[in-house]
């Protein structure tokens, strides 16, 4: 048996959720072919199927590329400053991608070891993802690669699965699922079937073998001396997370506030006397593998990468870590048959 | 909610012009709480700010057991230590920390310290023998080299004299060839060299080198002749720091994270590590 939904009621039901008060994000066409996850006025123009994958990703509403974390104001010789503490409302994300999903428990290891970015947990805590299984996928693809997959629930509180006809299996997986989804379904003995999903392209333990015996290897000018250091890929990533902290104001005070940053900038590990440790753009886009396949993994047991290849399909040269992932098993052995 | 980002204020009590560019500045807490909560082991660093201009990462080089105050110690280079620079007494500044792993001190007891610095990088040096000529007694014998490049560079230098008076220290002070004046009564030459010729023991040593990466690449093998093993030479890293936290992602030196798992590293633990600070 299987609940099921379908997409008039499914707007019907984003429609209730913006009145309760929820902001609810999905993926909308903001230009023709240009799918972007933004935060929704209605149910009606969400995207349900015609699309691979947004441009960006869901981690903007849980870490905002732009954040204040405290306020301080100039009063003479003192300043006074006060924690940023706007309030955070319940958000649900519909029709999020299974590899947007995924990224979050991925995120939470980094904003809680050791100590805890409550600007991070309030806002993850307070949402709801409802992702949509993979119908289709495209030549950048590779979440079959890193342990996921087209109907992968991880980091998902329900799950949408195409059924045809407009109609939705609903697979609630969490309890947040199931208050966003309580009495909205009916029971139905139909199950989706899972769509098959890209060719595995590398083995990520290779690689993460290979990164630590490489790092002054060739193979980092070689796959990546066209990198414009533009940092798209770390924009559009579900897991990239590096973040500047800077003061934003005037005369009178202003916010201290986080901002996105990207290992891609020149400026990124740049020291105050002129000492870069990555002076070239190879070696800034080796750090972006080696803390995705070996760093992170060291320190968390997890990969930070979920297969989206929004570096690849965002990339203006051509790149992301594919095309260097997939260099690596041609250099380091057997290459897998697609 | 916690906020692992807020600073604490601090109060600007004391500003000294150590060289034409670099400035050290003592600061007490605004807060009598945050004082009664404060404590840190040398080595440590804070993240300093100059509201509106934003923060910087620096050593704190007093000792750690001076209990109401906190001193750091800056070159006028960037937007933040500009800001920096401009500040008069009672002004008042941020500060989180304190930050990082610290210099081994306990395990140093019982042996001979040696210190080599350069520049702007006796300032993480300094705390390191105030808190070993407070503990004079649990040290061995004391030798400290010190250079910059010209003798209007050098940094603390009333208290070199301070230290020199102290039993079984030996200070010596150099500067680059071309560097010294009419009056220099110091050494000429660059600290490795000077240091070789100075021919301190090795003897039960643990040696502790802060400098520009020049300095560090001529001062180790040095200490390797001597047979400091490389478990007994120790450094810190100064990879560029956003939050201090272990979250915002550039310190790292290949697998390690400077800000937690640093920033004092011994020889041995350096070596085992990509060149990638």
């Amino acid at each position: 048996m299987s609940d099921l939904i379908s997409g008039a009621a499914l707007r019907r039901l984003v429609d209730e959720w913006i009145g309760q008060g929820k902001r609810v994000a999905g993926p909308v066409l903001v230009k023709p072919d240009l799918p972007s996850y933004v935060y929704l006025a209605g149910g009606d123009r969400f995207l349900l199927d015609g699309f691979v994958r947004p441009v960006n990703s869901i981690k903007e509403f849980v870490f905002p590329r732009h954040e204040p974390i405290c306020a301080y104001r100039f009063e003479g010789k003192q300043v006074r400053i006060a924690d940023a503490d706007a309030q955070i409302g319940d958000q649900i994300v519909i029709a999020a991608r299974p590899c947007d999903a995924a990224a979050l428990p991925i995120l939470d290891h980094v904003f809680n070891w050791d100590c805890a970015d409550e600007f991070y947990n309030r806002r993850r805590r307070a949402t709801t993802v409802v992702t949509l299984a993979c119908s289709t996928h495209d030549e950048a693809c590779f979440c079959t690669s890193v342990g996921l997959g087209p109907a992968a629930t991880r980091g998902s509180d329900a799950m949408l699965l195409d059924l045809g006809g407009g109609e939705y299996e609903v697979r609630v997986l969490t309890e947040k699922g199931r208050d966003a989804f309580a009495g909205k379904t009916i029971t139905s003995d139909r199950i989706a079937s899972e769509a098959p999903g890209p060719g595995k392209r590398f083995e990520a333990a290779r690689v993460r073998r290979y990164v630590g015996e490489h790092f002054d290897g060739p193979i980092w000018a070689r796959t990546t001396l066209a990198c414009l250091g533009c940092g798209a890929c770390a924009y559009s990533c579900p897991t990239c997370h590096c973040f500047d902290i800077v003061d934003e104001g005037n005369l009178n005070g202003g916010a201290r506030v986080k901002n996105w940053d990207s290992c891609q900038f020149v400026t990124f590990t740049l020291h105050a006397s002129g000492h870069n440790p990555r002076s070239a753009q190879p070696q800034r886009q080796r750090q972006r593998i080696f803390h995705k396949f070996r760093v992170y993994p060291d320190k968390f047991g997890d990969l930070l990468c979920t297969g989206c290849g929004s570096c690849g399909r965002n990339c203006a040269a051509g790149l992301g870590v594919l095309n260097v992932l997939e260099a690596i098993e041609r250099d380091d052995g057997e290459h897998l048959q697609a | 909610m916690e906020n692992i980002y807020r600073p604490d204020l601090i109060e600007v009590v004391g500003i000294r012009q150590e060289t034409p560019d670099v400035k050290s500045v003592r600061a007490r807490f605004v807060e009598a709480a945050s004082a009664a909560r404060f404590s840190f082991q040398v080595g440590q660093f804070g993240i300093f700010s100059a509201f509106g201009q934003g923060e910087s990462t620096f050593n704190i080089c007093s000792s750690s057991n001076w209990k109401d105050r906190i001193e750091f110690c800056f070159r006028r280079v960037g937007k933040v230590t500009e800001a920096l620079w401009q500040i008069d007494e009672g002004d008042v500044i941020g500060f989180r920390g304190p930050y990082g792993n610290s210099y081994p001190m306990k395990a140093w007891e019982g042996r001979n310290l040696i210190f080599l610095g350069g520049g702007i990088a006796m300032p993480p040096i300094r705390c390191a023998i105030w808190y070993a000529l407070e503990n004079r007694e649990r040290y061995g014998d004391i030798t400290i080299v010190y250079g910059a490049r010209t003798v209007a560079d050098l940094v603390f230098v009333d208290e070199l004299d301070q230290w020199a008076t102290y039993d079984r220290v030996r200070v010596i002070r150099c500067v680059d060839p071309g560097g010294e004046t009419p009056d220099w009564k110091g050494e000429i030459g660059f600290v490795p060299t000077v240091f070789d010729r100075a021919n301190v023991p090795a003897e039960n040593a643990v040696a502790l080198v802060i400098g520009p990466p020049v300095m560090i690449k001529f001062t180790l093998p040095i200490l390797d002749r001597m047979g400091l093993a490389p478990g007994d030479v120790y450094t810190s890293l100064e990879n560029r720091m956003k939050c201090g936290l272990g979250k915002c992602g550039r310190c790292n030196a290949g697998p390690v994270y400077v800000c937690k798992e640093g920033p004092v590293f011994t020889l041995e633990q350096l070596k085992a590590l990509p060149l990638d600070y």
